[in-house]
C-alpha cells in the first residue's frame, strides 16, 4: 500500500473547525490627494487600514477574476493615472507576507522609489481621494466541522467565500507562516504534506474565490484518489 | 441575463453612416395601464426566503451575529413613515431585526409646515446649496426637536437618529447606558458652512456616525461607518420576473425586443443629465441599430421635472427610436421588467448620492454604463463592473462598445451581479447593523 493511500485512509490527528469573519468598514482620519500624500498616510495610519486595502479589499471583489489587487493600485491607475507604478503596488503579493508591518513597509518602499524617479508626480493632484478605512471585525463559528477528508473537502463546498478568505488568505497573518489554515491543517493533522504545498501554489489572484474554491476541492480530491 | 448576443443579431450587418431600416412600432404607451391604481402593499420577506439567493451561510452568519444580541433593544428614529429611501429601508430592516430577535422600535419624529421647511432648505444647505441660516430658522429647528424629545422616551440599548432632522434629539442623552448613532444618508462631501456649522455640535455629542460614503466623512471626532445604501433583491424593483411579464410591458410600451435598447431610468432631473442620454444615444446610433427608453417620474408634480421633460422630449425630436416614459412612483414591477428587457442600462448623472437605479442594473446582470460621480465608482468598478464616463462622447463611445462585443458586456454583468450580491443587498445591510450593534455594546470584535 503506497504512502498516500495510507495517509488518506487515516483519522486526521484533530478536527478541522470552518470559522469565518464579518466585517464592519470604518472610514479613518487619513486621507490622500496626492501620491505624496498617500506616503505619508501609508507611513502614519494604523495596520488595520493596511489590512483593509489589500485582504480585505481582495475578499470584497472576490468575484473578479483579474485586473483588481488592492486599493492603493487601483488608485494609482484610477484617479492618478499612473500605469507602471499601478503594476507596480499590484504585484504585490499578500501572501508573501506574514505581518501587516512588512507589507506596509513593502508600499512604502515602492512608493518613495517612484516618487525618487519621478518627483512631479508626488504633488500632482489626483482626481479623486482615497479614503483610509478600516475594519472591525468578528470571527465566528460556522456549523462546518471536519473529523474526516471527506468531511473537509464538503466543508470546503459548503462554507461561505467569507470563511475561504479568512482561511485560506488571511490566515498568515494569524500563523505568522507563509501558508493558510488548510494546508497547515492537512500537513500536520492529516499528513498531506504535498497536498498542503499544492494548496499553496494556487493563484488568488487569476482566480475568483469561487474558482480558489473549486481547486482547493479537486487538489484535495485528488488526494483521496 | 438576457441572451445579448441574440438581441444584437439584426444590429450585425448594419455599418457606420447605414440609415437602418426599422419597422414600424407597434401602438406605444407612455404610461402603464395600471398607473391609477396603486397595488397593494406586499407582505415583508422572511430571511429565509433570502437563503435562494444569498446562501445559507451568508443567512448563518446573521443568526450568530444576532445570538449574543437577543433582548437587546434598538430604536430608529427618522422623519418620515412613508415615501423615501429612508423610510424604505426601514421597512424591510425593522422586520428582518425582529425576526433575528433584535427589539427594534420604529419612531417618526412630527413637525408642522414650518419645521419641514427649514429641514427642507436644511437638506439642500448640505448637499451644497446656498443658504443663509437664520435665528429664527435654528428656533423653529430646535423647538421640534424639543417638543419630540419630550414626546419620546430612549430607554433602548442603541439609539438611531437619522438624517439632520432629528439630530438635537442627541440632547435626551442623560447618563443611562444607551449609546447614540448619527445615520447620516445624504451627500455631505461640500455642505452649507452655516448649516454643518450648526448641526456639528450636536453630531459630536453622538457615540458613532455612519454615512454612505467615504467622501461624506468629515473629521470629526467620533468613529464614522461606512453603510452603503442596498437594495431588496425581492422587492417589487427587483424581485426576478417571469420573462411574459417583461414582454407585456415591452409590447405596451412598444418596445422592441428583437432590437437592442438601451435603458436610463431616473427622474427627470437636469442632474442624471438625460438630454445628454439622448445625445449620447443619436451619436451611437450613426452606428448601430438600437432604442433608447428614458422611464423616469417627477414631471407631473416637479415644475422642474416638466421643463426637463420637455427639453428631453424636443431632445428626442420625435425619433420613434427614442421611448420616454413617465411613470408614478408605484410602477416598480415596470420598472423591473424595463431594466430586465435592456441590452444595456446606462446612469448618465452629473451629480449623484449614492445611484441606487445603478444597483439596480447591476443585480439584474445589466451591463451599465454611468457616470463617474458620487457613490457610483463604488459600485461601477470602470471595465470590471461596468464601465464609468465622463461626457456624452465617452458615453456614445460605450453604447457602441458594449453593443458590439457582447461577451464582454455579458462578463461585466456578471461581475457586477457578484458586486451587488456582494456589498449592497439588503442582508448585507442587516450584518452591518448587528455588527454595529455588537461594537457599540463593546463586544465582539478583534
Amino acid at each position: 500500500m503506497s504512502t498516500a493511500a495510507t495517509t488518506t485512509q487515516r483519522a486526521p490527528a484533530k478536527p478541522f473547525y470552518f470559522n469565518t469573519s464579518a466585517h464592519l468598514l470604518r472610514i479613518t482620519e487619513y486621507k490622500a490627494n496626492r501620491l505624496a500624500d498617500l506616503l505619508d498616510a501609508l507611513r502614519d495610519c494604523p495596520e488595520e487600514s493596511i489590512f483593509q486595502h489589500t485582504f480585505r479589499t481582495l475578499e470584497e471583489h472576490h468575484f473578479l477574476r483579474a485586473g483588481f489587487s488592492n486599493d492603493f493600485a487601483h488608485w494609482a491607475l484610477a484617479a492618478c493615472n499612473e500605469p507602471s507604478l499601478a503594476e507596480a503596488l499590484a504585484g504585490v503579493d499578500v501572501r508573501e507576507f506574514t505581518s501587516v508591518a512588512e507589507l506596509r513597509t513593502r508600499f512604502i518602499q515602492i512608493l518613495e522609489r517612484y516618487l525618487h524617479e519621478h518627483p512631479p508626480t508626488g504633488t500632482r493632484f489626483a482626481d479623486e481621494t482615497f479614503y483610509f478605512c478600516a475594519s472591525d471585525i468578528v470571527v465566528m463559528p460556522t456549523s462546518f466541522q471536519a473529523h474526516t477528508l471527506h468531511e473537509f473537502t464538503e466543508g470546503i463546498r459548503r462554507v461561505g467565500l467569507h470563511s475561504i478568505h479568512h482561511h485560506f488568505i488571511e490566515a498568515r497573518l494569524r500563523i505568522k507562516l507563509m501558508s493558510n489554515d488548510f494546508s497547515q491543517w492537512l500537513h500536520e493533522d492529516a499528513g498531506l504534506t504535498e497536498t498542503a504545498r499544492s494548496l499553496n501554489r494556487i493563484d488568488i489572484y487569476t482566480a475568483t474565490l469561487e474558482d480558489v474554491r473549486e481547486q482547493i476541492v479537486r487538489i484535495v480530491e485528488r488526494a483521496l484518489t | 441575463m438576457e441572451p445579448v448576443k441574440s438581441q444584437l443579431a439584426a444590429s450585425s450587418t448594419l455599418e457606420a453612416g447605414f440609415d437602418p431600416v426599422v419597422p414600424s412600432p407597434p401602438e406605444r404607451r407612455t404610461t402603464p395601464r395600471t398607473w391609477e391604481t396603486p397595488p397593494a402593499p406586499v407582505p415583508s420577506p422572511h430571511l429565509d426566503d433570502y437563503q435562494g439567493i444569498v446562501g445559507t451561510a451568508a443567512i448563518d452568519e446573521l443568526r450568530y451575529l444576532a445570538r449574543d444580541l437577543k433582548g437587546k433593544t434598538l430604536k430608529m428614529v427618522n422623519s418620515t413613515a412613508l415615501g423615501g429611501g429612508v423610510a424604505e429601508m426601514l421597512n424591510r430592516l425593522v422586520p428582518l431585526l425582529g425576526e433575528l430577535e433584535v427589539v427594534t422600535h420604529w419612531d417618526v419624529i412630527t413637525g408642522g409646515n414650518d419645521f419641514f421647511e427649514v429641514t427642507k432648505a436644511f437638506h439642500n444647505a448640505l448637499h451644497g446649496s446656498a443658504y443663509e441660516l437664520t435665528r429664527h430658522a435654528q428656533e423653529i429647528f430646535l423647538t421640534y426637536n424639543e417638543q419630540n424629545r419630550h414626546r419620546m422616551q430612549f430607554n433602548e440599548d442603541v439609539v438611531v437618529i437619522h438624517d439632520p432632522q432629528p439630530a438635537a434629539l442627541i440632547r435626551a442623552r442623560q447618563d443611562a447606558p444607551t449609546r447614540w448613532v448619527w445615520r447620516c444618508h445624504i451627500d455631505l462631501s461640500n455642505p452649507n458652512p452655516q448649516v454643518w456649522g450648526f448641526l456639528r455640535p450636536f453630531i459630536e455629542q453622538y457615540d458613532a456616525a455612519i454615512v454612505s460614503s467615504q467622501s461624506f466623512a468629515h473629521q470629526l471626532p467620533i468613529p464614522q461607518y461606512l453603510f452603503y445604501p442596498c437594495i431588496d433583491p425581492l422587492s417589487e424593483k427587483n424581485k426576478p420576473l417571469d420573462d411574459s411579464f417583461v414582454q407585456k410591458v415591452c409590447d405596451e410600451f412598444g418596445i422592441d425586443r428583437s432590437r437592442p435598447i438601451v435603458t436610463q431610468v431616473s427622474r427627470f432631473d437636469r442632474l442624471k443629465d438625460p438630454v445628454g442620454v439622448v445625445q449620447a444615444f443619436k451619436l451611437a446610433r450613426k452606428y448601430l441599430d438600437c432604442q433608447l427608453v428614458m422611464a423616469g417620474g417627477g414631471a407631473s408634480d416637479d415644475p422642474e421635472g416638466a421643463l426637463v421633460l420637455r427639453e428631453v422630449k424636443e431632445a428626442a425630436a420625435e425619433d420613434p427610436d427614442i421611448i420616454i416614459l413617465e411613470l408614478p412612483p408605484w410602477c416598480a414591477l415596470q420598472i423591473n421588467a424595463l431594466q430586465r428587457a435592456s441590452t444595456l442600462v446606462v446612469q448618465k448623472s452629473i451629480k449623484e448620492g449614492f445611484g441606487l437605479t445603478v444597483t439596480e442594473a447591476l443585480w439584474k446582470g445589466k451591463a451599465t454604463i454611468a457616470g463617474a460621480v458620487g457613490g457610483i465608482p463604488n459600485q461601477v468598478i470602470d471595465k470590471r463592473t461596468g464601465m464609468l464616463v465622463h461626457s456624452v462622447e465617452g458615453c456614445a463611445y460605450q453604447i457602441r462598445y458594449l453593443l458590439t462585443h457582447p461577451e464582454f458586456a455579458v462578463q461585466l454583468g456578471r461581475n457586477g451581479r457578484e458586486h451587488v450580491k456582494e456589498n449592497f443587498l439588503m442582508t448585507t445591510n442587516v450584518r452591518r447593523w448587528l455588527l454595529l450593534m455588537r461594537i457599540m455594546l463593546g463586544w465582539g470584535t478583534v
